[in-house]
C-alpha cells in the first residue's frame, strides 16, 4: 500500500512550508476572485436585510428553502473533518496523515459557513435577540429547551470550539518549527501561538494523549450535531418528515458528502501546492474505498426511509414522495441526485484504475456533493408545498438571484478562508509525516519487497 | 498471533503453526465428548419444548413469542459471525487472521435457523389487512417463499464461504489424516486442491466478492425479519430505523459471542498462541463502538415517538418501553450499553482478555433479552375480530408475557443446538485457519525499532 518516498526532515520541512514562507501569484490572484465573490454575497445579504425576505424564493407554505438547504449542507461538509481525522487516528490508518489537517480545517470553515445561515435565513436576524435574551422559559413555545431549535445553535457551538481545539493541538508542534524559521513579528506571533514548544519527550507525550483523548471526545459531538439538525425535521409532524431514522441517515449522508469534499480538497491541494510527495494514489484510493462503505450504508438507510415511508400507506406521506419522485421538477432533481450522489459515482469506484485516477476521483466527488445538496433540497421543499387537508394557500419555491448569490457565496467564503489559512499554517501535518517516514518499512516476501508498517510492540 | 508484551518477538515459522493446529484439530478427548453430550441433550430438551408448542397448533399466536424471539437471537447472533470475517478481510487487518474461521464455522448453523424460520412463518397471520414490506405483490409468494429465500440465500452463501476458505486446510487434513472418516470427508470437499496459483486467486477473489455479497445480503434478512416479524404485527408501529437497529444489535451480538468462544477455546481448548491479547484488545473497540450505536439508534427511534405523541406511538411506547415490556429494555439497556460503556472505556479493559470476555457475555444476555422485547411482545398482540382491517393504535395494552416451560426449553435448546452444530465442524473444519495464520506470518517481521523491538507488518494487496 505504501510505496516508500523516503523524504529527508529537511525536505518535508521545505515542500509543506513553501507557501507558509512564501507568496506565490497564483494565490494572491485566487484569494482577490474569491473575494469578489464574498464581497457579492455580502452585498446580497445586505439587500435582503434591507428589504426582507421578499426578495427571495420563501412563500407560504414553503418558508425553508435554500439557506436551510445550505446550512444542512454545510453542516455535513463539517463530518470530514473528524471522520478522517479522529476516526482514523483512533483506528490507526496510516494513510490519514496528509488529509488530517486539511479535512479538520475544512470541519471549522464549512461550519463557519453554516452558522452564517440561520441568521440570513431569520431576514431580520437582530430579532434573534429578542428570542434569546431574557430566556422566556414560561411561553412553553420557543424559546424551550426542548426544542432541536435550541439544541441546534448548543451542537454546532460545542463542535466548531472542539474542532477549533483539535486543529490547535494537532498546530502546535508545527507552529514551533515556524517559529524557528521566521524573523521579526512573525516570530513573536508564532512563538505565542506555539506555547513555547521545544519537541521535548514529555510535550510529546502530552500532544500524542490530548489528540487522542479529543478525538474520542469530539466523536459523540460529531454525531450529536447532525443529529439534533435531523431531529429539526423529525421530531415536527409533517409527512415524510416525521420518521426515525432521520438521525443516522443525515449523519451518514453528511460523511459521505464531508468525505466527498475531502477528496477534491485534496486533489485540487496536490494540484497547487505540487504536493505529489505527499498525496498519492494510494491515499485517494483509501478515500475512495472508504467512501464507497458509507455510500452502501447511505443507501441502505435511504431504502429503509423510502420502505417504511409508505409503510403505513398514508396518502399524505405517499403525496410527497410522489412530488419527489415523479412530478417534474421535483422528478428531475431526484434523477440528478440519485445518479449524481450514487448511481455514477459507486460504480466507477469499484475500478482500481478510477479510485487511482485524480482527475476521476475529482469529478466524481464534486458530483457527490452536487447530488447530496439536491438530496437535501428535496427532503425541504416538496414536504412543505405539499397540500394537505388544512392548506388553503399552497405553492412552488423557485430559489432568487438574491439566495443564489449567497449560495455561491458561502462556497467562496470556504475556500478564501482555507486559502488565507493555508498562508500561515501548513495544510499537511509536518510532524505526522515524520513519523510516518519513521514507521515506513519493506519485506521481503519471496522474491519481492512489500510496502509495511512498523507495528510496535 | 499473540506475544508477551515484554519479550523480543519471535515469529513462529509457518511449518510449527500447522502441526500446532493440526494436533490440536486431530485430538478429541473427553471433554469434548461430554460437552457435545450436554449440547445434545439441552438441544432434545429444546425439540421436546417444540413439540409441545406444535401439540397447541398455530392459532394462538403468542405461543409462538420466545420461539420467534430465539430464532432472532439466533440469526442476529450467530449469523452475523461470518461478516466478522469478511468485514475485516476486505479492510485487511493483520489480527484477524487467527479468528476468522471461528467466526466462518458458525455459518453451520445457517442450516438450524433456517428449518426454525419456517413454524415462525406458518404462525404469522395473512397480510391482507395489515401492513407489510410485501405491499400487493401475490401474498404466499413474497411472504413465507421471500423469506425463505432470502434467509437461504444467507444461510447457502454463509456455507459456501466456510467451504470456500476452508479449501486449503481441508487439503490439509486430507494429506495428513488419509485413513481416518474426517480425512475422507475432507479429501470429498477438499476437491482435489493443490495450491496452485490460480486455485489461490479463485479463492481470493471469491473470498473477497461473496464475502462483500454477504454483507450486502444480511441487512435485507434483518429488514424482514423487522417489517413482518415485529413492525407488521404491531399496530401504529412505522419505525424505519428498526432494521438498522437490528443490525447494529446483530453486530455487537456477533462480536461478544465471538469474545466468549475465544476466550473458551483459549480456556479449554488450548489455543491461547492464537487468541490472544491482540485479539481481545481490537475486537473489544468495535464491541464498545457498537454499544455506542446501539444507544444512538434507540435513541434515534424513541425521541421522534416521543415527539410524534401520536395515538399510535404513544401507546407503542406506553407498550415497549414504559410499561409492559420495561424490564426487559432496562437489562438490555444497562448490558448492551452501560455496561459496555462504562467498562471499555478504560484501556487496561480493553486490553484484557477477561474485560472484553465479560463484556461480550453481558451482551449476549442483554441481545437475547432485547430480541425477547422485540418478538414477544408483537406475537402476544391478539388478531383484530375477523373480517376487520388492522388497527392503527394498539386498542388494549397487552400485559408483559413471563415464558412457560415449553418457552425456556425452547431458548436454551436452541442456543445449544447451533452450539452443538459448531462444535460438531470444529471437529471437521479446523477451528484456526493454517493457510491464513501462515500467510500473516510470512507478512511479518520483526526488526529494531529506535530503542525496541517491532513488529514490521506487510500491506499485501
Amino acid at each position: 500500500m505504501y510505496h516508500r518516498r523516503i523524504l529527508t526532515e529537511a525536505q518535508i520541512n521545505q515542500q509543506l512550508l513553501g507557501t507558509v514562507l512564501t507568496t506565490p501569484l497564483w494565490w494572491i490572484v485566487l484569494v482577490s476572485l474569491l473575494g469578489i465573490v464574498v464581497a457579492g454575497a455580502v452585498g446580497a445579504v445586505g439587500w435582503l436585510f434591507n428589504q426582507g425576505l421578499g426578495v427571495t424564493g420563501l412563500r407560504q407554505p414553503v418558508f425553508w428553502g435554500f439557506f436551510i438547504t445550505n446550512f444542512i449542507f454545510w453542516v455535513g461538509i463539517s463530518h470530514a473533518g473528524v471522520m478522517i481525522s479522529a476516526i482514523l487516528r483512533l483506528s490507526q490508518a496510516e494513510w490519514r496523515r496528509p488529509m488530517v489537517r486539511a479535512a479538520e480545517t475544512m470541519t471549522v470553515f464549512a461550519l463557519m459557513a453554516s452558522l452564517t445561515m440561520p441568521l440570513v435565513h431569520a431576514g431580520r436576524p437582530w430579532r434573534i435577540f429578542y428570542w434569546v435574551f431574557p430566556y422566556d422559559w414560561a411561553r412553553g413555545i420557543w424559546p424551550d429547551v426542548r426544542s432541536p431549535l435550541v439544541w441546534d445553535p448548543i451542537a454546532i457551538t460545542t463542535y466548531l470550539t472542539s474542532s477549533m481545539l483539535f486543529v490547535y493541538t494537532a498546530l502546535i508542534p508545527d507552529l514551533a518549527i515556524i517559529r524557528d524559521r521566521s524573523t521579526g513579528w512573525r516570530r513573536s506571533v508564532y512563538g505565542v501561538l506555539s506555547l513555547g514548544w521545544h519537541g521535548n519527550p514529555r510535550q510529546w507525550k502530552i500532544q500524542g494523549f490530548a489528540g487522542i483523548l479529543l478525538s474520542a471526545l469530539i466523536l459523540p459531538v460529531f454525531v450529536s450535531v447532525h443529529s439534533i439538525v435531523s431531529w429539526d425535521f423529525s421530531v415536527s409532524l409533517v409527512p415524510s418528515w416525521h420518521v426515525t431514522i432521520f438521525a443516522p441517515y443525515f449523519v451518514i449522508g453528511a460523511v459521505h458528502s464531508g468525505v466527498s469534499a475531502v477528496v477534491t480538497l485534496m486533489i485540487i491541494m496536490r494540484k497547487l501546492y505540487k504536493l505529489e510527495n505527499f498525496i498519492w494514489e494510494e491515499h485517494i484510493d483509501a478515500l475512495a474505498r472508504l467512501l464507497m462503505v458509507v455510500a452502501m450504508a447511505w443507501m441502505f438507510l435511504f431504502w429503509l426511509d423510502l420502505v417504511f415511508a409508505l409503510w403505513l400507506k398514508e396518502e399524505q406521506e405517499i403525496t410527497v414522495w410522489q412530488l419527489r419522485m415523479f412530478e417534474p421538477p421535483w422528478s428531475w432533481l431526484f434523477f440528478l441526485f440519485f445518479m449524481f450522489s450514487f448511481v455514477i459515482p459507486v460504480p466507477l469506484w469499484l475500478f482500481r484504475r478510477v479510485r487511482r485516477s485524480f482527475t476521476w476521483m475529482l469529478w466524481t466527488s464534486l458530483l457527490v456533493n452536487f447530488g447530496m445538496f439536491l438530496e437535501r433540497f428535496l427532503i425541504i421543499v416538496p414536504a412543505l408545498m405539499r397540500k394537505g387537508p388544512q392548506t388553503f394557500t399552497y405553492a412552488t419555491y423557485r430559489p432568487s438571484p438574491v439566495e443564489f448569490t449567497i449560495i455561491f457565496g458561502t462556497v467562496a467564503l470556504v475556500c478564501f478562508l482555507l486559502l488565507i489559512f493555508s498562508k500561515f499554517f501548513p495544510l499537511i501535518p509536518l510532524w505526522e509525516e515524520k513519523e510516518g517516514q519513521l514507521l515506513i518499512d519493506e519485506v521481503k516476501v519471496g522474491n519481492v519487497y512489500v510496502p509495511a508498517l512498523v507495528k510496535e510492540h | 498471533m499473540a506475544h508477551d508484551e515484554h519479550a523480543i518477538p519471535r515469529v513462529p515459522t509457518h511449518q510449527e503453526v500447522a502441526s500446532d493446529i493440526m494436533a490440536r484439530f486431530q485430538n478429541v478427548n473427553q471433554r469434548y465428548w461430554r460437552l457435545v453430550w450436554l449440547l445434545a441433550l439441552l438441544f432434545a430438551g429444546g425439540i421436546v419444548g417444540f413439540i409441545i408448542r406444535l401439540s397447541d397448533g398455530f392459532d394462538d399466536r403468542s405461543n409462538w413469542g420466545y420461539y420467534t424471539a430465539t430464532l432472532s437471537f439466533l440469526a442476529s447472533t450467530f449469523l452475523a459471525m461470518p461478516i466478522i470475517s469478511a468485514g475485516l478481510r476486505l479492510a485487511k487487518t493483520n489480527w484477524r487472521r487467527p479468528l476468522t474461521r471461528l467466526t466462518e464455522n458458525m455459518a453451520i448453523t445457517g442450516v438450524l435457523i433456517w428449518l426454525m424460520l419456517i413454524p415462525s412463518l406458518i404462525a404469522l397471520p395473512e397480510t391482507e389487512g395489515r401492513l407489510d414490506i410485501w405491499f400487493d405483490f401475490p401474498h404466499w409468494m413474497a411472504f413465507r417463499g421471500g423469506n425463505l429465500m432470502v434467509w437461504g440465500t444467507v444461510v447457502l452463501l454463509g456455507l459456501f464461504l466456510l467451504w470456500l476458505l476452508a479449501l486449503p486446510d481441508l487439503a490439509a487434513v486430507r494429506d495428513h489424516m488419509p485413513r481416518s472418516p474426517r480425512g475422507r470427508f475432507a479429501r470429498a470437499l477438499s476437491l482435489g486442491w493443490t495450491g496452485n496459483v490460480r486455485q489461490w486467486r479463485l479463492l481470493h477473489s471469491g473470498a473477497l466478492l461473496f464475502g462483500a455479497f454477504y454483507l450486502m445480503l444480511y441487512p435485507t434478512l434483518q429488514t424482514l425479519l423487522q417489517a413482518d416479524f415485529q413492525a407488521g404485527l404491531l399496530p401504529g408501529m412505522k419505525d424505519a430505523i428498526a432494521p438498522a437497529t437490528a443490525l447494529i444489535n446483530a453486530l455487537q451480538g456477533a462480536v461478544g459471542m465471538t469474545l466468549v468462544v475465544m476466550y473458551v477455546m483459549r480456556r479449554f481448548g488450548g489455543y491461547e498462541r492464537y487468541f490472544g491479547i491482540d485479539q481481545f484488545w481490537a475486537l473489544s473497540k468495535p464491541l464498545l463502538a457498537f454499544s455506542l450505536l446501539w444507544f444512538y439508534f434507540w435513541w434515534g427511534s424513541f425521541i421522534t415517538f416521543w415527539y410524534g405523541r401520536q395515538p399510535g406511538e404513544t401507546e407503542l411506547i406506553r407498550f415497549m418501553v414504559l410499561d409492559s415490556y420495561r424490564y426487559p429494555l432496562m437489562i438490555s439497556f444497562v448490558l448492551n450499553f452501560i455496561g459496555p460503556l462504562v467498562a471499555l472505556i478504560w484501556n487496561p479493559v480493553r486490553r484484557s482478555i477477561w474485560g472484553p470476555t465479560i463484556v461480550g457475555a453481558g451482551v449476549l444476555v442483554g441481545a437475547l433479552v432485547n430480541h425477547i422485547r422485540w418478538y414477544v411482545a408483537p406475537f402476544s398482540v391478539p388478531d383484530p375480530p375477523a373480517g376487520e382491517p388492522w388497527p392503527h393504535v394498539l386498542p388494549e395494552l397487552p400485559a408483559g408475557q413471563l415464558p412457560g416451560v415449553a418457552d425456556v426449553l425452547i431458548v436454551v435448546g436452541g442456543i445449544s443446538g447451533a452450539l452443538l452444530l459448531f462444535t460438531l465442524v470444529n471437529k471437521i473444519i479446523p477451528v484456526v485457519s493454517m493457510w491464513e495464520v501462515g500467510e500473516g506470518l510470512r507478512l511479518t517481521k520483526v526488526r529494531r525499532f529506535l530503542a525496541r523491538y517491532a513488529m514490521v507488518i506487510a500491506k499485501s494487496h
